[in-house]
């Protein structure tokens, strides 16, 4: 063979690299290679004689080069991570990148990618996986935003209220709930900018046309025809659960609370698509029973489906404290503050619960500051949440088939499943934990 | 690329070290980055330093100032798009959508290209700030200065649609241009290609073809019209496929379909000389086909077609089946029918795609007017008689199947399929004893295919009737290995031992035979009783027939075919020279209608007359006096001498099979009633009738008076009981 003839020879930073047009035509055409080497503009990669000068920094640019000729992805230690991200950016090659660190989400391969410590004071409320691989995380009244390459973001808050809950609208939007503050017109709902954290909307609640103060509470959306729904608190008439169409950001309906039910301090909200319906979930503590409701919107007159464990009798262990609905199993799964699974059956209104007790003895074996155990859905595998650990479950009958643990950071107090990883939340130490399945192996 | 490089480089880290400090770094930024514009613009890029230029945009976005990069954009894009617009704008005439198109593809190349110096800010500034990424700003940048420019909007419009209708009128245009410019329209959105084109492309056309449907519609005959509105509907199928969206098909072919098909359907079908039913009557496949696939388009096109073919179908059917001309012969009369049923059967499957609904149609047509002529039964039967007998002769094989299969499909059609029955039964029978049957296989292929159509009920007796046949060459060889040596040269006798019941019963009394026969007939009676035990033998003198050897005048000797009845007439004249009508009665006991035919046969057909009446006439007088005629000569040894037999049934006879066919049906009818009676205990009257006409569907059409009679009769036996309470119900006793 004589010369190769798609070499091509850059010089990055004051330093030579060779390559070939095929290993730089994996980057892409949008990528700043594809750009650069389209005919449009008329530059020949592999014109022997001349060297592409690039001002970049040519450690990096080693790292990324190796990126596209063998698909893999290799960080000397000298080099920080923020730095290869930063300089994927540049090149167009940040989606290269990210395919190389972690690959399609599964409950039962995860491993502990990294943990990372918040800076904010108290208790972590919740965490929020984002759709491409960031979360932001909700403490008191702040919330922190991180990227998928675990950057910080602005934080964000919406008037130094306490945020009950968040939810990312998309890529680069998230819509926080907090408390109000009586008297003003602070709290509410905001709509912020993931990037830069500002407040670009603030969702507003009428009840006989005139605009009303409130507290929001937990969020959800459905995608399919872009609505957001919120529980919310207001006057003592007021509470129930609002919705708004995420384009306009109008509310276009609201389902008051009916007389001894629980909307308005609702702790979950889910969409079902299937159902058409919203579920509905108040649990203790916030309540002293337990209300799980599904609301169709186009008939406000009544609840299509509801549970209470009102009039249960009192101490019963069996407290619900956290509920999920499966739209494929056609049920409830609720569990309670020793991990038991119960289930209920969501196509008859009034069924009994049956639970799945795991027959672990956890009385005597709690730590000093339990959480309540939470429930998360993912690609029909069942995840839950118990003290330090989040158990998988998988198959029809819910089997129990891997536990995520790290031992730093103590109970667990939320978690969150998005852009194929896995954060936990900690309640001790203010740390979260990233869990991601690793690339596949190339042999 | 010697020093030029060098020197931009080294400005460039000028810039770099002035960033904090120079306020005018953004201006100098963007300056650099609308001259590197400009110049794309002005196809003048190859001076151009891509790396410098992505590094200066990557810097402005890292520096915080996209917002003025992204504005910038947005103002330089739109000054270059209003001087391209003035451009084409001033493009004369045919010219203009070159321009257009030329200006399009400069823009779209410039795009591509700021895009790419733009990549990071489209990347990272672009989706944070919620703003149009570069691609489709441009677009859009397009859209509002070039398309949607007050001089250029219906300018482009009208060249478009004036192009596309001189087209239509048979000229020969750029289609490349057009695919370029409306891929152009399309690349701006649905919404421009449909708001700015299609729209009014659908309206002009609906124009353009009502127009033109009204002209040829007044001039043209029904398969000139049809030729016209295939070929209009290709060509617009075939523009879509060279320049339009796809998506247009459908709405196009609905407007051609509208305006040239559903608006003309009915006086197209119906149009005098030249409609639908004048191209069933002279099978134009070609045109027939050509309207099923028009017609197949619109709503309830096909439905008419069918509706106008089956009425048509009828009427003529009808005036078939009750030509009393065509009743005359049989054979003819089925003969017809089935042309009938080929031409249409090869007008669907070659005409209208074999389509299931027409067939159905064809054959309910068939079932309905072969049923208005009640004797179509029996001319079926006739029919295959006839083949059977002497019609399928040197015939191959499989086109005995095909005929067989063809007369099954009328049989198909019948209602009263017990009347077939009973004259196939009768036909049978004299094919059978006559020997006449040409073909085994063929006789027994129907009746395989008459079982697996009936059921094994239909055709057991029929079955019968061949197993007796066979039987009786058996016991016959039996009789002669017995008793051949003591009859010794005496007359041979065939003997057909036929199962009462199987073989459609002639009760008529046996004639006198001539002594020589029937001492000879006494003998195989006691050889057939002897054999076996237990059975009745009567003697069917009506069916048989008989070989002679006769002497004329000394001389001319002749072997005579004959039936029985005839043998037994000519036998009197081995004693006599003259007998009376009277005498011959008297000596053989014939029944007088069956003589009278018998005599005239044997004397007035010319060329057969081995007899000589007195008085010549045609008609037999009970006074008449028969005497050999001596003088009979033929060329043939061998002298067949028929009987004068009506093939069809006469009047009387048909009455009488009626009669039996009635009656045969009682029993069928109160078994379907107990059967029925016995699975449900409890029925009202209407149920009963509905479901017994159901079941016996197959067979015959249950007259629902008959049924209430068989009802009757099955109360008075106790099979049956009225309820109490309410009279119309009816319950059955076990």
């Amino acid at each position: 063979m004589g010369v190769q003839k798609d070499r091509v020879k850059f010089n990055v930073g004051g330093r030579r690299f060779e390559t070939t047009a095929t290993t730089l035509a994996i980057a892409g055409r949008n990528s700043l290679f594809g750009a650069m080497f389209d005919e449009n503009w008329d530059m020949d990669p592999t014109a022997a004689a001349d060297e592409h000068f690039i001002d970049r920094n040519p450690d990096c640019f080693a790292v990324l080069l190796d990126l596209l000729r063998t698909g893999e992805l290799y960080i000397p230690p000298n080099i920080p991570e923020r730095l290869l991200h930063r300089e994927a950016l540049f090149y167009g090659l940040s989606d290269h990148l990210r395919a190389a660190k972690w690959g399609p989400f599964d409950g039962n391969t995860l491993r502990l990618s990294r943990s990372i410590p918040g800076r904010a004071p108290g208790d972590g409320t919740a965490i929020r996986a984002g759709p491409d691989g960031g979360c932001c995380v909700a403490h008191g009244s702040m919330v922190h935003v991180y990227d998928w390459a675990m950057e910080e973001h602005p934080p964000m808050n919406l008037d130094y209220q306490r945020v009950n809950d968040a939810v990312w609208v998309d890529s680069n939007s998230i819509v926080l709930s907090a408390c109000e503050r009586l008297g003003r017109d602070d709290g509410g709902m905001g709509l912020f900018n993931a990037s830069t954290s500002e407040l670009k909307y603030r969702f507003h609640v009428t009840h006989d046309d005139q605009v009303k103060s409130f507290t929001g509470g937990a969020l959800s959306l459905n995608y399919s025809d872009y609505r957001l729904f919120a529980s919310c608190r207001g006057r003592s008439n007021e509470y129930g659960v609002g919705v708004w169409d995420q384009v306009t950001g109008k509310q276009v309906d609201f389902f008051y609370e009916p007389p001894g039910w629980s909307l308005g301090e609702a702790d979950k909200l889910q969409w079902l698509h299937g159902a058409n319906c919203l579920m509905v979930a108040t649990l203790f503590p916030r309540k002293d029973n337990c209300y799980i409701s599904l609301l169709d919107f186009r008939d406000k007159e009544r609840m299509v489906w509801a549970w209470s464990d009102a009039g249960a009798p009192v101490g019963d262990e069996r407290r619900v404290r956290d509920a999920i609905a499966m739209e494929e199993c056609g049920s409830i799964c609720v569990v309670n503050e020793y991990e038991d699974l119960g289930f209920m059956d969501l196509r008859r209104s009034g069924g009994a619960m049956r639970w799945r007790s795991r027959s672990r003895l956890m009385k005597g074996k709690m730590p000093d500051e339990p959480c309540y155990p939470k429930l998360a859905l993912h690609q029909g595998q069942l995840f839950s949440s118990m003290n330090d650990t989040i158990s998988v479950f998988c198959g029809p009958d819910w089997v129990l088939t891997s536990r995520l643990r790290n031992g730093y950071g103590g109970s667990i107090c939320d978690f969150s499943i998005g852009g194929d990883r896995l954060f936990a939340l900690h309640s001790e130490e203010n740390v979260f934990d990233v869990w991601e399945t690793r690339p596949p192996p190339f042999m | 690329m010697s020093s030029g490089p060098k020197k931009r480089n080294f400005q460039i880290e000028a810039f770099k070290h002035k960033v904090v400090v120079d306020p005018k770094y953004a201006e100098k930024t963007w300056k650099v980055l609308e001259d590197a514009i400009r110049e794309i613009y002005n196809h003048n890029a190859s001076g151009l330093s891509f790396e410098e230029l992505y590094r200066n945009a990557y810097n402005m976005v890292l520096h915080k100032f996209g917002e003025r990069l992204y504005s910038g954009l947005v103002s330089t894009m739109t000054l270059h798009l209003q001087s391209m617009s003035k451009s084409i704008e001033a493009a004369q005439g045919a010219s203009f959508l070159d321009e257009l198109n030329t200006k399009w593809n400069d823009h779209n190349k410039a795009l591509q290209m700021i895009r790419d110096i733009l990549m990071y800010m489209d990347r990272t500034f672009i989706p944070s700030t919620h703003k149009t990424p570069v691609h489709e700003l441009g677009l859009n940048l397009w859209r509002d200065n070039v398309i949607h420019n007050s001089n250029i909007q219906s300018r482009l419009l009208n060249t478009i649609l004036e192009l596309i209708q001189r087209e239509r009128t048979g000229e020969v245009i750029n289609r490349g241009l057009m695919r370029n410019i409306i891929k152009m329209l399309m690349d701006l959105g649905p919404s421009v290609y449909q708001e700015d084109f299609e729209k009014s492309f659908l309206q002009v056309s609906a124009d353009f073809y009502r127009a033109e449907s009204q002209e040829y519609i007044e001039c043209c005959d029904c398969a000139d019209y049809l030729k016209k509105a295939e070929r209009r509907l290709n060509e617009e199928i075939d523009r879509v496929s060279h320049y339009l969206d796809t998506k247009t098909e459908t709405k196009i072919t609905n407007v051609v379909e509208k305006e040239m098909i559903a608006n003309h359907k009915l006086r197209l079908i119906h149009m005098e000389n030249s409609g639908l039913v004048k191209m069933l009557l002279d099978d134009k496949f070609e045109d027939l086909a050509r309207m099923y696939n028009l017609f197949h388009r619109v709503s309830i096109g096909l439905s008419t077609i069918r509706d106008v073919m089956t009425s048509h179908i009828r009427d003529t059917g009808k005036q078939l089946v009750t030509d009393p001309e065509k009743s005359k012969n049989p054979v003819e009369f089925v003969e017809t029918l089935l042309e009938k049923r080929d031409k249409y059967d090869k007008i669907i499957s070659s005409a209208f795609s074999n389509d299931k609904t027409f067939q159905n149609a064809l054959s309910s047509s068939f079932e309905y007017f072969i049923n208005l002529n009640p004797r179509s039964p029996e001319y079926i039967s006739l029919f295959v008689d006839d083949k059977l007998r002497k019609g399928l002769k040197g015939v191959k094989d499989d086109d005995v199947e095909l005929i067989l299969d063809k007369v099954m499909i009328l049989f198909r059609y019948l209602q009263e399929k017990d009347v077939f029955e009973k004259y196939y039964k009768q036909h049978l029978a004299k094919r059978l004893l006559s020997g006449k049957t040409v073909s085994d296989d063929a006789e027994r292929s129907l009746i395989v295919k008459l079982k697996t159509e009936c059921g094994y009920q239909f055709t057991s007796k029929l079955e019968g009737m061949f197993t007796d046949m066979k039987t009786s060459q058996d016991t016959m060889q039996g009789f002669y290995a017995a008793c051949g040596a003591e009859l010794g040269n005496g007359p041979t006798l065939v003997v057909q031992v036929l199962t009462t019941g199987s073989w459609p019963t002639q009760s008529t009394n046996t004639c006198n035979l001539p002594v020589e026969l029937s001492t000879l007939c006494e003998k195989f009676r006691s050889y057939y009783l002897g054999t076996h035990t237990g059975r009745r033998l009567t003697w069917q003198t009506n069916m048989g027939t008989a070989d002679l050897r006769a002497t004329f005048g000394e001389v001319h000797k002749y072997e005579l075919n004959v039936s029985t009845y005839q043998m037994c007439v000519l036998m009197l004249f081995n004693n006599t020279e003259h007998l009376s009508y009277k005498e011959i009665e008297q000596a053989t006991e014939i029944p007088s209608s069956d003589l009278k035919r018998c005599l005239q046969s044997l004397a007035c057909v010319k060329g057969k007359n081995v007899l000589r009446k007195e008085p010549m006439s045609k008609d037999i007088g009970e006074d008449d006096v028969f005497s050999v005629n001596d003088s009979f000569t033929s060329k043939l040894r061998k002298v067949k001498i028929g009987t004068v037999v009506a093939q069809k049934e006469s009047e009387p006879e048909k009455q009488e099979t009626r009669q039996r066919v009635e009656e045969d049906r009682k029993p069928q009818i109160e078994a379907a009633i107990v059967r029925i009676m016995k699975s449900r205990r409890v029925l009202d009257h209407n149920n009963i009738i509905a479901e017994v006409t159901k079941q016996l569907q197959s067979r015959f059409l249950a007259n629902p008076g008959e049924i209430k009679k068989r009802i009757e009769s099955l109360i008075e036996r106790d099979f049956l009981e009225r309820d109490n309470e309410d009279r119309r119900l009816y319950r059955y006793l076990a």
